[in-house]
């Protein structure tokens, strides 16, 4: 492997590969952003351009009219209590299944890796008429518990990759020192994890924040979260394109300031355990 | 209590609470998806008055040829866009292993689609295949060719699909790829290029068995995603025209919630399940992480 | 003795003004600062209507919470909300016409007879005569011949709001430019077709056409009028006889010389490619006259007539929309009918009239007002009120099933060109038979 002080230059074959591609991956998003500045005239005017005079009228649009403010905020508040309660249950569960050996340890491990490819259309259904037997069918906290079910697999099994990779030397040096389970789990453990934690932090966001069917079927109009809230703008005159393409672009700046604040974890959480497996 | 007897319950008391969260989330769901399969309720109506039917629903399922087209668009579906993903993924890695300067900055680009909601992607798509109004029919006509009315005809909406989620997912499988590659020990590759092969031998017998298991891994994540696929195609087409894109599980949704045949979509949930978890399986039976690291 | 009276009676109501005036008042006092949720959909009649929720607001004291949603979506929400024990969401639900039935065979709607009677709620002013008796018979009714038409044991479930009927219009400059006289029969408006789509380049008539109810929809404005019916009198299917295969055929026709895009195409996409000059005849609801005259919605205004729906061997127009209804499992019913009667009052209707949207009385029709502002739409709008029929397509709680999942599955590969309408209607009646015989309508 190529020392990293020795990172040569490409050739510009490569480089041009390089922008060729990420223009692909770009463009829908920059057309999607330009068109939630156009009037509804420009969107429907039969020439293309690039070049025109933008207007914040479709946010200002949504804001006002569609009350999107409030629908931002429910998916904020589900997204943060669904991360924060998926990486609670989920750390602790997955040293559980690093560390320990326990009745019933392989069935769990099983189940979680098999439990991740859950397509939530088969839960829609069921969850609906359960959730509403239980009361809790318009809640946020319906939805955060769907979620956090959902997201538990994926991120239990992320960070049993994590833990694992731990020398276990450290923890059993603390618990040689006196410290009690607990402890080492608070203290040694979990700082070392901080790579993991992140990885997963953001992969539960991301699916918690961009989730459209469960939280559409189980929201009402107080606590519709912001995909959910997409239909509103798909109207019998059309799609409102210019107001659903700023709704989207609401939708979608989260994921993107992660991506660029998180590349490199994001990449290690997708590879993890794919490679060494 | 002891130490002893709480260090042998630390484990059950830290997996409890996730144990319990998908035993209620997903585990009860299931078995109330079987058990309303045997049922024909309808949406809106008090439980108590829905008839028990047996198996009914899974034979009108299995003789239904809306459920075998849905069924065959999704597997089409799945088959054409993983193929395509695959080998324009492994190509573009191959192409751009070696790592340059800048990178980290164009890896970053390429994780974008992936993250960008679904319900985002289909609305950026079908706003771009717009037959009137959509940017790819204004660069098909710069091109000189004719525009087409994309979302309205069975195939070319079907090949907008697969376009769409060649668009989302390639990047994933370069990305895999890539990483994969990095792990490709530089000495096998100079002891091959001594013994003369040339480059596409050089590729395809020392790079793609190193690379077997991630590609295999890709692959069947990239099918079971596949199968799992609504909300994309729900803005988009909503599996029109026609059946033409009809995915299975926009097809589950629309028996629940359009026909509001709770029992009849809790059958189709169910042969859903049991397909994706046979894949499932498969990935577990090739690549088992537990099992490599029981090894250690 | 008639002068007399009138006398008196004028007399007598200048006496009572202020009195009635305070009836009124009384009539909300009772609910006062209660708030109501209305689901309504995103529709050009209820975006005009939306305006006046403040003013009942400041009239009535009764808040309003508004959740608007996209039409064909509604269904599923208000199923789920109306179908919960204890309260639902909604104290006013809007419907489309083709779910009265279900609703109420379901047991989810209040009928509102009780209300009506309701002295202390009923308005006396609010006179249901003055509706347009096609949209009352359509919209309101169930319980009646077949549960969904006017006759005995019908009864009125919601109020029509955003009710309409059917109405050809037409680019008078294009007809002109190429000497088309203006369409009366279906042979007429399919030879137009052809000679715009030829010689001018652009659509011909424009259509819906999405898969599902859709394009159910638009086979069903051409059926009736060229004599098919979708269920024989003994509920058998009639949609593959040689009338309705006529009908998918001129669908088909419509849809090769329209413009590009129809087999996508909703009511929005449709009415937009009128509005946007790329069809130059427009074949469907009334809900476009308001739109036409927008300057921020259409380049052709100004430019536009209005005829009666073309005939094939009779005439008949269609006739829906949208109704108000009371779930049964609203929180405030009594503040949801005092919403829905003030909407639909005299004056509220000509409010709304007036701001572009659906006509819904006949006072509002006859006002000189009105008729100045809609001088050009209104006499084809009489004349296809005339012709407007409820029977135009079988409105049975299973209708919606069969519209979306069987036919609108079916008619797609006829648009499109890939099967042969008979073949693809033949291939759609053991469904459609297996969907009326479960409700109990077949015996076999």
């Amino acid at each position: 492997m190529s020392k990293p002080e020795t990172v040569p230059r490409g050739s510009p074959l490569h480089y041009l590969m390089l922008t060729l591609l990420a223009t692909s991956c770009l463009l829908p998003l920059v057309i999607m952003t330009m068109t939630s500045l156009k009037t509804e005239a420009q969107i429907f005017d039969s020439q293309w351009s690039w070049l025109f005079a933008p207007t914040l009228d479709n946010y200002r649009s949504v804001v006002q009219d569609n009350h999107i403010e409030r629908y931002m905020l429910n998916s904020l508040k589900v997204s943060l209590a669904a991360t924060l309660i998926t990486l609670m249950l989920g750390t602790m569960c997955a040293y559980a299944m690093a560390r320990f050996r326990f009745l019933g340890r392989e069935p769990l491990s099983y189940s979680t890796l098999i439990l991740r490819t859950l397509p939530p259309a088969v839960l829609a259904v069921p969850v609906f008429v359960i959730w509403s037997a239980w009361g809790i069918g318009d809640t946020l906290s319906g939805v955060v518990l769907v979620y956090v079910a959902l997201n538990l697999p994926f991120t239990i099994w992320l960070l049993y990759g994590f833990i694992d990779q731990l020398p276990i030397e450290l923890e059993e040096a603390a618990a040689i020192d006196g410290c009690g389970p607990f402890k080492v789990f608070y203290k040694i453990v979990l700082p070392l994890l901080k790579p993991g934690l992140a990885a997963a932090a953001i992969f539960t966001f991301r699916l918690a924040w961009n989730e459209f069917i469960l939280s559409f079927i189980l929201t009402n109009r107080i606590t519709r979260t912001l995909p959910a809230s997409i239909s509103n703008y798909i109207t019998d005159t059309g799609v409102e394109w210019g107001k659903i393409m700023a709704a989207g672009v609401l939708i979608a700046l989260p994921p993107l300031i992660f991506t660029f604040v998180a590349a490199k974890q994001i990449i290690t959480g997708l590879t993890a355990g794919a490679v060494k497996g | 209590m002891t130490s002893a007897r709480l260090a042998r319950l630390t484990p059950y008391i830290y997996i409890l609470p996730a144990v319990l969260v998908m035993l209620a989330g997903l585990m009860y769901p299931i078995l109330s998806a079987v058990q309303l399969s045997f049922y024909d309720w309808s949406l809106g109506t008090d439980f108590e008055t829905a008839r028990f039917v047996g198996v009914d629903a899974f034979v009108e399922m299995l003789k239904s040829e809306q459920v075998w087209t849905s069924m065959g668009i999704t597997v089409a579906f799945v088959l054409i866009a993983v193929s395509a993903e695959l080998v324009l993924g492994v190509s573009l890695a191959l192409f751009l292993e070696k790592p340059v300067r800048g990178m980290r900055f164009f890896r970053t680009i390429f994780v974008l689609p992936m993250m960008i909601a679904p319900i985002c992607v289909g609305l950026i798509w079908r706003y771009l295949f717009d037959a009137n109004f959509g940017p790819v029919n204004h660069a098909v006509s710069w091109l000189g060719l004719s525009p087409q009315a994309w979302l309205a005809d069975p195939v070319l909406a079907f090949t907008a699909m697969v376009v769409t989620d060649i668009w989302q997912w390639t990047p994933f499988v370069l990305i895999m790829v890539l990483a994969g590659l990095q792990g490709l020990d530089e000495s096998v590759m100079e002891a091959a290029r001594i013994d003369g092969a040339n480059w596409w031998q050089q590729i395809v017998r020392v790079k793609l068995p190193i690379l077997k298991p991630i590609l295999i891994v890709t692959l069947l994540a990239r099918m079971i995603d596949g199968f799992r696929g609504l909300e994309v195609i729900y803005v988009m087409t909503f599996g029109g025209p026609g059946l033409s894109t009809e995915l299975f599980s926009l097809h589950i949704f629309k028996a629940a919630f359009i026909s509001q045949k709770l029992g009849y979509s809790s059958a189709l949930s169910i042969l859903l399940l049991v397909i994706v978890s046979a894949l499932s399986i498969a990935i577990l039976l090739i690549s088992n992480p537990l099992k490599a690291k029981a090894r250690r | 003795m008639k002068r007399r009276q009138l006398l008196q009676g004028a007399a007598a109501s200048a006496a009572l003004g202020p009195w009635v005036h305070t009836l009124a008042q009384d009539r909300y006092a009772k609910y006062k600062g209660q708030t109501i949720v209305v689901n309504y959909p995103a529709h050009p009649h209820y975006d005009q209507a939306e305006k006046l929720f403040a003013e009942f607001t400041a009239e009535t004291g009764i808040k309003v919470e508004r959740d608007k949603m996209q039409y064909l979506r509604m269904k599923d929400k208000q199923v789920l909300e109306m179908g919960k024990r204890g309260n639902g969401d909604y104290d006013v639900a809007v419907y489309v016409v083709m779910w009265k039935t279900e609703y109420v065979k379901k047991d989810l709607l209040e009928p509102l007879d009780g209300y009506f009677s309701n002295k202390a709620l009923a308005d006396p002013t609010w006179d249901q005569k003055d509706i347009i008796g096609k949209y009352w018979e359509t919209n309101a009714l169930v319980g009646g011949p077949k549960m969904y038409l006017p006759g005995p044991g019908a009864r009125p479930y919601g109020i029509p709001f955003g009710a309409e009927t059917g109405v050809l219009a037409y680019r008078t400059d294009i007809l002109e430019k190429h000497k088309i006289a203006v369409p009366k029969t279906y042979n007429e408006l399919l030879a137009a077709c052809r000679v715009i789509k030829d010689k001018e380049g652009i659509g011909g008539l424009t259509s819906r056409g999405q898969t599902g109810h859709q394009v159910t929809a638009a086979w069903l404005l051409h059926l009736t009028p060229n004599g098919g019916e979708v269920f024989d009198s003994n509920w058998r299917a009639a949609f593959n006889n040689a009338q309705g295969v006529r009908a998918a055929e001129i669908l088909k026709e419509i849809v090769d010389t329209g413009p590009a895009g129809i087999p996508s195409y909703g009511f929005g996409e449709m009415q937009n490619a009128f509005l946007q000059g790329q069809a130059a005849m427009y074949l469907d609801s009334v809900a476009i006259m308001g739109p036409v005259q927008d300057p921020a919605k259409s380049r052709i205004a100004g430019k536009v007539a209005y005829a009666v729906h073309p005939k094939g061997t009779q005439h008949s127009a269609q006739s829906g929309g949208f109704a108000m209804a009371i779930p049964k499992n609203a929180r405030n019913k009594d503040a949801a009918f005092l919403f829905m009667q003030w909407m639909t009052s005299k004056q509220a209707d000509l409010k709304i009239a007036m701001s572009g949207g659906n006509i819904n009385r006949w006072s509002t029709l006859d006002n000189a007002d009105v008729g100045k502002k809609y001088a050009l739409e209104l006499p084809a709008l009489r004349e296809s009120l005339k012709i407007a029929n409820p029977d135009w397509r079988p409105l049975i709680p299973e209708w919606d099933h069969i519209s979306q999942q069987i036919i609108g599955q079916a008619l797609p590969d006829v648009i499109t060109g890939r099967k042969p309408a008979k073949q693809a209607l033949d291939a759609a009646v053991k469904a459609a038979e297996d969907a009326v015989r479960q409700g109990g309508w077949l015996k076999s």
